[in-house]
């Protein structure tokens, strides 16, 4: 068998390729030979690097994940209080026009279809309550949050912060990306006993 | 056939394929559902499923319409008219929105779905809008005639209907994709806790 030529073709220019593909038309909706042609590649050199479509598309959803979290983390380490991290983690997963929201919410249907994008989503989503999570016991280390089990209070922002993102997502007229910021903030003031909702950290 | 006649058969048509497409998209998903099939399922011919519904968009929006007013006689009815206070009523609407092995399962395939079509693609975001007003409505509803009645205390009842509907969907969703973390009567409690604390009622919801 030929060896199909991939050298003008990196893997992380694929994976960008496929998330972006994934965005507009959905998992079942796309087709190698669509990831192909925006790298301008052909299908089979689609397929020297990941043996199947499904695998392609696991992996593209943790590229932009990990891109997500890698940009996040970045953004973290320059914030001194764990207050201001609070407001800046809530605020970059329900800005406008989010990018990676549609691919979030991609994962959920399939991973009910799908053993191994289940266990994908399980590992995805134990790290972005791992990063919630360094936030609240951060704080409470420091005294800016009052007590309270930072499992159970992660899991709450975490389904919240979901539950409005899905909404901002499908751009709702009445929860809107200030309004789902604001929710999202009070309820954190409240259970962590720290002012929030009038800190901008922009 | 006289067009008398012709009506009702049509009608009924429309309600098999809805029923078909609704079984069918919980199951394949709205990218994945074969209208070949829904048709097989509805003993119609494909063409006649293009002829009523003329996208996987409008069919999507249809079935959910469907489905949620197949539900919402159920809930509006029934589950909540054995309700002995505005309490039992709101810890009953909290049931009714959690995916329960079941129809209520079936409903929030569905459910997912539409947010996923409808993040995507513009066609659908009317239909989610007017679904999710229809939510807050029945909530806002609940809870201003139980504070009217001095049971439940005054609040701002439209910020806390949108958040329990948000938590609703963050848990539920959890629970449906069998999160560990997260099982039924874990998600169940978390909302009541949010509801009662605004409401002044206990943080422990009733008994089922």
């Amino acid at each position: 068998m030929v060896r199909p030529q991939t050298a003008h073709v990196r893997r992380p220019e694929i994976l960008a390729a496929a998330t972006e593909v994934i965005r507009e038309r959905g998992i079942n909706a796309t087709r190698i030979a669509d990831v192909a042609d925006r790298v301008g590649a052909s299908a089979p050199s689609i397929l020297y690097y990941f043996e199947s479509k499904e695998e392609l598309l696991r992996e593209a959803l943790i590229f932009a994940e990990e891109r997500f979290y890698d940009e996040l983390e970045g953004d973290l380490t320059r914030i001194p209080s764990a207050r201001d991290r609070l407001v800046w983690l809530v605020e970059s997963c329900l800005a406008a026009g989010d990018y990676d929201a549609v691919l979030w919410i991609e994962l959920w249907p399939h991973a009910l279809r799908s053993e191994e994008v289940a266990e994908t989503r399980e590992a995805l989503d134990a790290r972005w309550r791992g990063a919630i999570a360094s936030i609240i016991r951060e704080g409470q280390r420091r005294g800016e949050f009052v007590g309270g089990d930072p499992e159970e209070l992660t899991l709450l922002v975490s389904s919240l912060l979901d539950g409005l993102m899905i909404q901002v997502a499908m751009q709702d007229p009445e929860v809107t990306p200030p309004r789902a910021r604001e929710m999202s903030l009070s309820v954190l003031e409240r259970e962590l006993g720290c002012a929030l909702t009038g800190v901008g950290v922009t | 056939m006289s067009p008398a006649v012709a009506r009702p058969s049509e009608r009924s048509a429309r309600e098999q394929i809805l029923d078909a497409a609704v079984e069918r998209i919980a199951t394949d998903g709205i990218d994945g559902v074969r209208i070949a099939r829904i048709a097989m399922d509805a003993r119609v011919s494909t063409s006649l499923v293009h002829y009523h519904f003329e996208s996987r968009e409008a069919l999507l929006a249809e079935a959910l319409e469907h489905s949620f007013e197949l539900a919402g006689d159920v809930r509006i009815g029934e589950g909540e008219g054995e309700a002995r206070s505005h309490t039992e009523r709101l810890a009953a609407m909290v049931d009714q929105c959690l995916p329960y092995p079941g129809d209520l399962e079936r409903d929030w395939l569905l459910w997912v779905e539409l947010w996923l079509r409808a993040a995507r693609r513009p066609e659908l975001r009317k239909t989610a809008a007017r679904l999710y007003e229809r939510m807050h409505e029945w909530f806002a509803g609940a809870i201003v005639a139980g504070v009217a009645d001095g049971e439940l205390a005054d609040c701002d009842v439209d910020a806390l209907t949108d958040r329990v509907l948000a938590m609703l969907d963050g848990f539920g969703i959890r629970t449906l994709v069998r999160d560990p973390a997260v099982p039924l009567e874990w998600a169940r409690e978390e909302v009541w806790r949010a509801l009662a604390s605004e409401l002044g009622l206990d943080p422990k919801p009733p008994l089922r």
